[in-house]
């Protein structure tokens, strides 16, 4: 694997990766195969971006009490998705995140979605839920400072990632079903996967709001007790 | 007996990385029937439980998604019959068909995917990517069990304490909350203690090694070697011939190549089943001789 040893670069990396270099890979495969090929496409970015935030994790030293909280937050999330129709995954990813950082909170987000699969059921939707996830809580690591200081930034930081889960997961839909992306056919997916949206939405907002203190709080104590 | 499953996850991951990966990238309605054939025969050999309901919400997908394309798509020459001034075209429903086809036979392999590949399969396979990451994997796996037995200790410890209603909405929820923060400060102590014992032990200090029961054998080897040639004869024949579904829906003459490309993945989707009954066969023989 490669090490990136520049501080300015390896920042610079972990912006270009997800949010630049994927759409392109996307779109240039788009252009370049005729239709119908584009869920092989989309997989492999997919899987191509875990890979690159793994690559980059495993780099880092991180010390084995970082890791093994971040092993309890999965647990949590894995166990939660059993709680009929609310589900606190992205509420706890978001919550760690803010108190973890961006990076342990990709792992969290991407790590539940890949080991409460098992339970739920492995296919080739998984590496987009663990991207979805993934993404939640690296972008909650971005903006830890607001959203760590208003609980109304957070609760419409939930609002929001319900939403960009809904959407990508439609995005994912489309494109099985159809092989290529079709805009009316993604207009239908958002049509009738918006009772789920709504229902995502409300439960982050349910769950950040009761969970944001006792497990921020905890979070915290333990980051300053131990010095993680 | 070494069936199917018993092989090398590498082996079996490979195997469905192939065959699905074939059945979505082709556009074609044969490779769609014939995967979607494999993929329910090889389910119903896995799968333990027989129940028709397993398989009740696969064919509620397939009508669906059937019936969907024709409702958005609005191409094609021969229309079927008009619905608020849309067409509904013949060519939009056979590709429907055709589409829900592989979207169907894809969902049955991943059901068999996740029968066969068990957690520890998938943690081996993770383990050759990124020791730590398969590390995390199986500590929160663990964690997952451990938790839900603390849970109950802690439940009930809150019962015999008096602070447990179960009649009151509001109460309950406290009781549940409290619980809930219980949890977190012991499940994060917990852990705290784990990664201390486990860098006293000196976790870290050298390369990470990983311990696993699987190991390549004969057998792995040639399935190993079958996949890719199978698929290389199957994709040679299929990116040659095309189906046209828009304006008119046309067959593709068939050609030796398309002939051998068909063949060969349908002797690819059965490869488990005649694993699976050749092993069942000398299993009986086997048995027949004591």
């Amino acid at each position: 694997m490669i090490s990136i040893e520049n501080e300015k670069l390896r920042n610079a990396v972990k912006i270009v990766v997800p949010f630049l270099a994927v759409p392109m890979l996307v779109v240039l495969g788009a252009t370049l195969f005729d239709e119908r090929r584009h869920i092989i496409i989309s997989i492999g970015v997919a899987l191509l971006a875990l890979v690159l935030f793994a690559a980059g994790y495993e780099k880092k030293p991180i010390g084995s009490r970082r890791m093994i909280i971040a092993a309890v937050i999965i647990a949590f999330c894995v166990a939660g998705r059993f709680i009929p129709f609310f589900k606190p995954i992205t509420a706890l990813t978001v919550i760690s995140a803010v108190y973890l950082g961006g990076e342990t909170g990709f792992l969290i987000g991407a790590m539940s979605a890949f080991l409460s699969n098992f339970y739920f059921g492995q296919g080739p939707w998984t590496p987009f839920q663990m991207l979805a996830w993934g993404m939640i809580g690296l972008i909650a690591g971005i903006l830890a400072k607001p959203l760590k200081s208003h609980r109304a930034v957070l609760l419409v930081y939930g609002v929001l990632a319900g939403i960009f889960y809904s959407l990508i997961m439609d995005v994912w839909t489309v494109v099985w079903y159809d092989g290529s992306f079709r805009a009316e056919l993604y207009l239908t997916a958002i049509i009738t996967a918006l009772p789920h949206t709504i229902m995502y939405s409300v439960s982050n907002c349910i769950f950040m709001w009761f969970m944001a203190k006792p497990l921020g709080e905890k979070l915290e104590r333990v980051k300053i007790k131990y010095r993680i | 007996m070494r069936t199917f499953a018993d092989s090398n996850p590498i082996v079996v991951s490979v195997y469905f990385v192939a065959v699905t990966s074939i059945a979505m990238f082709s556009a074609n309605p044969v490779i769609s029937a014939i995967s979607l054939i494999g993929a329910i025969v090889l389910f119903l050999m896995t799968n333990e439980k027989k129940e028709v309901s397993t398989h009740l919400f696969s064919l509620l997908l397939f009508a669906v998604m059937a019936v969907v394309n024709p409702l958005v798509s609005h191409n094609g020459a021969t229309v079927l019959f008009v619905i608020n001034n849309n067409p509904i075209t013949l060519e939009a429903f056979i590709y429907g068909v055709c589409t829900s086809a592989t979207v169907v036979a894809v969902l049955y392999w991943f059901r068999s995917f996740t029968i066969v590949m068990t957690s520890d399969k998938l943690l081996y396979l993770f383990g050759a990517f990124s020791p730590k990451l398969a590390l995390i994997l199986s500590m929160a796996l663990r964690y997952v069990s451990l938790f839900s037995v603390q849970l109950k200790k802690v439940q009930a410890s809150q019962k015999a304490l008096g602070l447990y209603k179960d009649d009151n909405i509001i109460d309950s929820f406290k009781g549940g909350m409290r619980v809930f923060s219980i949890m977190i400060t012991w499940a994060l102590e917990n852990g705290i203690i784990t990664a201390d014992s486990m860098t006293a032990r000196g976790y870290g200090t050298g390369k990470r090694s990983r311990f696993s029961l699987f190991h390549f054998k004969i057998d792995d080897v040639i399935l190993l070697c079958m996949i890719p040639i199978f698929s290389a004869v199957a994709l040679y024949g299929i990116v040659g011939a095309k189906f046209e579904f828009y304006p008119y829906f046309s067959v593709p003459e068939i050609s030796m190549k398309l002939a051998a490309a068909y063949i060969s993945y349908g002797v690819m989707i059965l490869l488990p089943v005649i694993i699976n009954i050749k092993e069942e066969l000398k299993w009986k023989y086997l048995k027949s001789k004591i």
